[in-house]
Parts: structure tokens; sequence; C-alpha cells
């Protein structure tokens, strides 16, 4: 096998060959973001598989849903995944709409967009700055969590709220544009690309980090496919998915904006740092579509007439979203009364966790928080 | 033998050079201004000043204004709100005999201040929240009985004028979608 750039040779049969352990990671451990757990199986430092186990995060947020009706569950929904929240507030409110045939206006819908893709910036800063943060560096993360404070300030106006947004609304959202926001969201972005470049100098062009993520843990198209791969984790083994672009809803269409793919520009396509690379590539995309929302925003109002106790006929209805983690998809049935009759979520989270198994085959035991932090597992998004 | 000595000494001056060029960066931060603040003691204005306006703090209720029309407990998915609003048979009032705020469960998603007709409850900036048991974290407002706020067309009481402007314009940051069910419920 090869060691960074060398060739080592396993000594067996002589009467030193080591024997299996079993390690545990986690379930506390600074390097898994949140509660989750890994029983690794190592041959010394050479991890033989890596059984994640699941559960620990389940707050049972489906089932709350039958409980508090369809506009009360809306806070709740921030807590799917906390560092995405935007996403799971316009997955409930997309398939409530569905359900009871609302439309939302178009100011609305925009407002969301917005909302979206600054919440999507957050969250792929996080990824980014957390992945560096595990591998090893401390200074990218600071700079990527000091731009990701002036996101919190900016959703912190308009909504109120740093982590939990509750923004949304069945039928829209709760908040206009605050006065002046416009231009506030403008200058927060014409100081993040250059930032952005400067990123791109101390960390994606650096030799030790491209050591320790580049051909770490590739996955291929057909394996990503095979194991239901989405978002970010499926574009960068080269799979041009994006449900933006491919299944398109809210005013997606009206925008332009590209869809990157994982080149393998420093090892193999769909490698660790294709990964990373792909999340940067993307919040460039995000800064792209903020700017042109701000260009096409209509004015009018931003939330439908809903009555208080919304009653959907009685059906099913699915929709989804492109969350910071790929596509999340809601499901949830009526039977006419004013709780909904069942609720699901399907998250990126869980096949990218799913997919660790295969892939921890034969990596080194240090490699393992690199694959965790490149998939950006969100671990209370697993379990809900 | 040649090749790894390479490999070896080519490994050691990437190394060398990724470092310099990252530390070029970080060392140009000696010269830009710092981003952090010194919460909480150092700064300059307290931080609950500098929160925006929406911000979702710690909800405080105006009795003054409060109508006692429970708007607000149905709407909270938790039920951390506690109403006991009666009508006095003998003055023919709406009486407010207790309002129980349990600051311990909310979550501060702010669907309580939405419906209110008057701004009454509402979301202060305030989010030192932290205490050490769970008793002191339930927030009574209602000390002894009172009367419930009766809304006018026109406001002229100078205790309440303010108040009720306040309430207001909380209510104006709303994308408020439904105005006229609202009235009609109550």
């Amino acid at each position: 096998m090869s060691v960074a750039g060398f060739e080592v040779e396993v000594d067996r049969g002589s009467g030193l060959e080591t024997e299996e352990m079993t390690l545990n990671m986690g379930p506390q451990h600074p390097s898994t973001h949140g509660v989750l757990r890994f029983v690794v199986k190592a041959d010394g430092e050479v991890m033989r598989r890596a059984v994640p186990d699941i559960g620990y995060l389940h707050r049972s947020i489906e089932k709350i849903s039958e409980k508090v009706g369809y506009h009360g569950f809306m806070p709740y929904t921030d807590r799917v995944d906390y560092v995405a929240a935007m996403f799971c507030n316009q997955g409930w409110g997309m398939v409530t709409e569905k359900l009871a045939g609302i439309e939302v206006p178009k100011r609305g819908e925009y407002c969301r967009v917005i909302a979206a893709e600054l919440n999507r910036i957050s969250s792929h800063l996080l990824a980014v700055g957390t992945m560096i943060l595990d591998i090893g560096a401390i200074t990218p993360f600071f700079h990527a969590f000091r731009e990701r404070e002036k996101i919190n300030d900016l959703l912190e106006e308009l909504c109120g709220a740093r982590l939990t947004y509750n923004y949304m609304r069945v039928g829209g959202v709760a908040w206009d544009l605050p006065p002046g926001y416009e231009e506030k969201v403008l200058a927060f972005l014409n100081q993040l690309e250059p930032m952005l470049d400067e990123h791109y100098d101390l960390v994606s062009e650096n030799t030790l980090f491209r050591g320790r993520a580049a051909s770490v843990a590739t996955i291929s198209a057909e394996t990503a496919i095979s194991y239901n791969l989405v978002g970010p984790n499926l574009r960068a083994s080269g799979v041009r998915y994006d449900v933006r672009r491919d299944e398109p809803y809210s005013v997606y269409p009206e925008l332009e904006f590209d869809v990157p793919v994982g080149t393998g520009m420093a090892g193999e396509v769909g490698d660790s740092f294709d990964r990373y690379y792909l999340r940067v590539q993307e919040i460039r995309e995000s800064v792209k579509i903020l700017r042109q929302c701000f260009q096409q925003i209509p004015d009018g109002p931003v939330v439908a007439k809903v009555p208080r106790k919304l009653k959907p006929p009685a059906g099913d209805a699915q929709i989804r979203v492109e969350s910071a983690r790929g596509d999340m998809s809601w499901y949830a049935v009526s039977d006419g009364s004013e709780f909904p009759y069942r609720c699901k979520v399907r998250t990126g989270s869980f096949a990218a966790m799913s997919i660790i198994e295969e892939i921890s085959q034969g990596l080194m035991l240090a490699d393992l928080v690199t694959v965790i932090a490149s998939l950006d597992i969100v671990a209370p998004e697993v379990d809900r | 033998m040649a090749g790894v000595l390479n490999t070896y000494f080519r490994n050691i001056f990437d190394t060398a050079a990724t470092v310099f060029e990252g530390m070029a960066v970080t060392c140009s931060h000696f010269v830009r201004k710092p981003t952090t603040i010194q919460y909480p003691d150092r700064t300059d204005v307290r931080v609950q000043d500098t929160l925006p306006y929406r911000y979702r703090g710690i909800l405080e209720v105006d009795l003054d204004i409060c109508t006692g029309c429970l708007a607000c407990e149905r709407a909270c998915p938790i039920d951390c709100i506690v109403i006991d609003a009666k009508k006095d048979k003998a003055t023919r009032q709406m009486m407010l005999n207790r309002f129980d705020i349990d600051i311990a469960k909310c979550m501060y998603c702010g669907l309580c201040s939405e419906p209110c007709p008057t701004g009454s409850i509402h979301h202060t900036p305030e989010f030192e929240g932290a205490d050490y048991s769970l008793e002191s974290m339930l927030r009574r407002f209602v000390k002894e009985p009172v009367a419930a706020y009766k809304p006018k067309k026109v406001e002229d009481d100078p205790k309440i004028l303010p108040v009720l402007e306040r309430g207001m314009r909380y209510l104006d940051e709303f994308a408020n979608p439904d105005e006229e069910e609202k009235g009609a419920e109550a």
C-alpha cells in the first residue's frame, strides 16, 4: 500500500501480524459534527470497516407534526437540519401549499430564494471550514466563520434569529425584506468574493491539504448513484444533477446559474478534495443567484392569505428541495383535519452516512474524519 | 534510491513553500481591522442595543394592552403560554387571572406574537436568560387579577397610548396575511 507517496510493504505471515481491533469513535468526539458514533474495525492504522451507528439524535420530529398542525410545525422544521434550516422551512411550506393548493406570491418566492441562498452560503462555509479544521488547520476555519457570522447577522435582521429562523410560513414568508437590505447583502457579497480568492490561496492550493484530501475516499459515479447520494456529494462524483435545475421549483427557472461538478483537479474525480472544492464553487453560484434575485424581485405581497386553522383536503403530496446537503424530499399526508396525518422527510445526510461503511474500507484511521467532514454530515439531519 | 530521495526532498520543499504561501495570507491579517468583540463587559454599547428590531429574544407581555383573546395561547406549538381569562359576571368585564409564560419551554419561534391584535405579547432583544432553576424561568405576568384591555376606536388614555403605539409598530413588521379573518375570529 502507499502512504504519503511511499510504497510500504505490510509484513504478513512472519509471526508479527496484527489482529483486528474494534474501536469506538464517538458518540462524543470533537470531529464528528454532532452526536454520531462509528464502530471501527481496524488493523493497526488501517480501517477494515467503519460502521455508523445512528439514532443518538432522534427527536421524533415527524411524529410531532401530527400533533401541532400545519402552522405550528414550521418552527420544528428548523430543527431537522439546524445548519441549513431555511431549506427545511421551505420544504414544509411547499408541501403544505401543494396539499392545500395555495399559491405563493412572486415576491414571497423571491424572498424565500434570497433567504435560502444566503443560508446555502453559510452552510457551505461551515462545511468547508470545519472540514479544514478536522484535517488540522485552524486559521481557514476562522476565516470561514467570520464570513458566516456576517450572514448570521443578515439573517438575524431578516427574520430575528440566527440559526432557527422560522422565516417562512405556509403561503409565503413572515416578514418582508427590511429597508436597505439589498445594499447590505450586496455589500456582503462584494467582499465575500475576494475572501473566496484568498481562501483559495490559503487552502485549495495548499500542498498539505491536498495531500490529506486528494484521492482519499473516492466515490465513483456508479457507487454514488447506487447509494443514492444527493447534492454536492453526488455532483462531486461527476453526476450533473441538481433539483434546482432538473426539477425546478420556486423561481429557479427564472434564474441563471451553473451546476458545477467534480473534475478531479487534485486527484481523482469524486475524491474528498472534489467534494470540498465543489462547495466552494457552489458558494460562487449562490452569489450569482442572489445578485439576480435582487435585480428581478418584484413588488407586492410576500404571503398569500391562509386561514389560521388550515385544513387541506384529504390526499398526499411530495416535493423536493435542493438543500445545502442535497435533495431533501418532504412527504405529507392529510386526512382533511387540521393536523397532518403523516409527514416524512428524506434528507441527504442519511444517504451520505450509509456510504461511509463502503468507502472507509482500507483507509487510514485518520482519514475517517476527512470522509465524514467531506461528506458534510450533519448528525441531527440523519435521525430527525 | 535517487528517486526516493528526490521525492523526500521535494516533499520538504513543497511543504515549506506552501506554508509560506499560507502564512502570507495569515500575516496580512495583522494589519486588518479585528472583527471580534469582547462580550459581555468590554463592548461600547450593550449587545442587546445593537440587535435588529426583529430580534426574537425573551418574551414580554404588556398587560395594559392585552385583550385576553387567547390567540397567542392557541398559536403556541409547545403550550408554553397559559392564560386564564374569565368574564366577571358582576362588572361584565374580561378579567385576566393568570398569564404565565414558561421561558424554559419557549423556543423563540415568534408564532405567538404574530396573531396578537395589539402587539401586547412581543419579543424583547434580551437574550441572557440563563438561570439556576427551572421554576424561576416561569414568568408570571399577572400578580393579581386585572381587567383586560378593551380596544377603542381612538385611544385617549395617555398611559396606554405609548404602549399601544409600540405594540402596533411591532405588528407592522409582520407581513400580515389575514387581517379580516383575524377580526372575524376574535
